[in-house]
This record gives structure tokens, sequence and C-alpha cells, in this order.
């Protein structure tokens, strides 16, 4: 690397780090035009900005249990569609529907999950499709 | 826009064409109240569109929408930005340290969250969901503080009337993410907005323009809109960096 590209790489990192964040994208992290499902048991809910998290363990067809993380959006949001911290239980046997990472590690943004008893929680709407709020 | 008026007078055009004599309070609109994004397939205050400079990018990603990687709405960026958005680590966005950074006002306004407005005839108060953030707009006459005063993430901002829309120059502002995707503007950004009530009261829409000559050519803009939902009111929101890994 010769020294003036050095130079402007160098000050470009110290200008930029930690700067271009505010949280994760969705776009880039996660397919929008994509919705895979899983079925597991909770071990563990967290309600909390910027992204609620429901860590599950699932059980794969050939007996593999593998553990996903599933990701809300905003819990300010989904407050006001009727979630709140105790809405899912580590125990809970749940199906979740979601939008899959775009490394295909085992995560997903949540679409809507639905409990064993047939219960549904709504998370994240396709964009203009069925967005809270839509007028 | 027209291609002999630099981007930057432009934008000093903006802010400070012609005022109107401000009207007595009993006339001007009343912003007040809880606001929330509306999400629309059609912009439902499109002359607010067409009353931007005609050569600014539009950044169409308000409300729901996101840009995803390396889409940075056609802005042509600087050789620093080229070189800051090439070596951005987009796995940095998920470790713990980088969760809670709060977004500037350039990022915030447009966010899918609803806001409060609080408006008096000195100033008008913003807070918003997103990240808790707050925003003062001084409508007293006053003036921007030197230009080495410190910068936060929501800047400073001044209004003044333009008939019945608020004209709102904001400099001062920290450097934060444009769109969320790596790109950063400059703590030398400006941004002027125009906020507008529509004629029944219940939408309120505003456009932002943005100069940063440090980090792309020209201008940038964007639009956003919100609707009037009586009774409600903002949550904490209290980013909790745990979330990050």
């Amino acid at each position: 690397m010769n020294r003036p590209f050095s130079w402007l790489l160098l000050s470009v990192l110290l200008w930029s780090a930690g700067l271009a964040h505010a949280h994760h994208s969705f776009a880039v992290h996660f397919v929008p035009d994509k919705i895979i499902a899983i079925s597991g048991v909770v071990t563990e809910f967290r309600f909390v900005n910027p992204h609620g998290l429901v860590y599950l363990t699932v059980k794969t067809a050939s007996g593999e249990e593998q553990r996903w993380r599933a990701e809300t959006n905003s819990p300010n949001v989904l407050r006001r569609r009727g979630w709140s911290k105790t809405v899912i239980k580590a125990g809970d046997s749940i199906t979740i529907e979601g939008y899959p990472t775009r490394d295909g590690t085992h995560a997903l943004r949540i679409h809507r999950v639905i409990f064993a008893d047939g219960r549904e929680l709504p998370g994240q709407g396709r964009v203009l499709e069925d967005s809270p709020g839509l007028d | 826009m027209n291609a002999f008026v630099a981007p930057g007078l432009w934008l000093l055009l903006l802010s400070l064409s012609t005022p109107l004599p401000a009207a007595d309070s009993g006339t001007m609109p009343d912003f007040s109240g809880f606001w929330t994004v509306r999400f629309e397939r059609t912009p439902s205050g499109q002359a607010m569109i067409e009353r931007l400079p005609r050569d600014a990018v539009l950044i169409n990603d308000s409300g729901a929408g996101e840009l995803g990687k390396d889409d940075f709405a056609g802005l042509k960026l600087s050789e620093r930005s080229q070189e800051e958005v090439r070596n951005y680590d987009y796995k940095s966005e998920l470790k713990r340290e980088n969760t809670c950074v709060d977004p500037s006002v350039v990022y915030y306004m447009q966010s899918p969250f609803p806001m409060e407005i609080y408006h008096g005839t000195e100033m008008i108060v913003f807070k918003m969901e997103y990240f808790d953030m707050v925003r003062i707009i001084f409508l007293d006459g006053r003036g921007h503080p030197p230009a080495a005063a410190p910068h936060t993430k929501s800047g400073h901002s001044i209004g003044r009337w333009e008939g019945d829309a608020l004209v709102v120059d904001t400099t001062h502002i920290a450097a934060g993410t444009i769109m969320n995707n790596g790109l950063t503007h400059s703590d030398n950004i400006h941004m002027v907005e125009h906020f507008k009530l529509s004629p029944d009261g219940k939408t309120l829409w505003a456009t932002q323009v943005y100069d940063d000559p440090e980090v792309f050519t020209g201008l940038a803009a964007r639009y956003m809109a919100w609707r009037l939902v009586p009774g409600e009111y903002i949550y904490p929101y209290e980013c909790d960096p745990s979330y990050g890994e």
C-alpha cells in the first residue's frame, strides 16, 4: 500500500469508525421477499429495542438440534400490536415465519409467530402490503 | 436546478428566500400532537416533492423503506466516501458496541416511528420515539452558533414561516449515517426542511434537502408524511445494547 493511499484509508477509517450505524439494516442482512418457517421450543425471549429476540431449539428431520435466533422488529411497534415482554415464554412450542438471513445463518426476522394453540402474533409485515398504519 | 447555481447556493436560497412577515400565532398552523408515519404508495404531499430543487437526488427510503447494500440512491460520492463504503464492514452493525449508536436528524426523521410535537411561539419541540431523540426548532429569531460550537446528533435548528410552511435550517449536526447502509454524512452537513399541514390538518408533510460536499456532489433530499392520531403518546425506546453479539 503506498503512503498517500494508506493515509487516505486511515483518515476514512478514523472518520467513519462507529458513525455509520444506527442499528443494523434489515435490507442488508435479511432477504425481504422470501419467508421461511421454523418450528421449535423457546429457550429465551428478550423484548428490548432495537429488536426483540427469541431463541429456540429446532429439531430437524434427521434429529439434529439447531439453535435459532429470531429477531422482532422494534418492540415499540409490536406493543401497539398486542405484544408484551411476557407474551412468549421459555418452553413455548411455536412456529415462526420470517425473513431469512442473506448469509444463511440460523437467524431470521419475524413475520409471524404461531403458537401451538393457534394464537398468532404479527411481526414485520411486507412493506406497503400490510404495514401498520397503512393509509 | 439551474446548472449555473452551485448546490450550496441553492440551499442558501431555499433557506433564506424572502421571508414573509410572521403572522400572529392565531393564524399560523399548529403542528402539535402525536404523529405516526403514513405508509404511502402514492405521496399525498406530491406538491412538496415538486418544489424540491430539480436535480436534488431523492432518497426513497422514508418510513418502511430501506436501501440495500451498496445502494446510495444514485448519489455521486466523494472519493473519501467511496473509500468509506468500500471498506465498510456490515457485520460490525451486529456488534454490541454499535447496536445503540444513535442516528442523526438526517436519518431519524424518516424512521418508521411516531413522534410528538409541542408547538410554541418561541420554539417547536419534536420528541421522537426512535432512539428517544429530541430536537428543538427555535423560532425566536436567533442565528446559528459559531461554526466551532459543539455538534450534536440533532444539530442546531432555526425556523421561520413562509406563508403556512415552516422552513427550518439546521447546522451543527454530528456525523451519522445517511441511509443506514454504511455511508456517513460529515459534521458539516447543512439541512433545510419544509413542514406543511394538509388543508384538513390531519397530515403533516415534510421535505429535507441536504448539502454535504465532503460526502456527495450536489443535493440530496427526502420526503416524509405523518398522520395525526389523537390521544396517543410516545413510548420510551431505551435502546439495549445486549441485543448485539
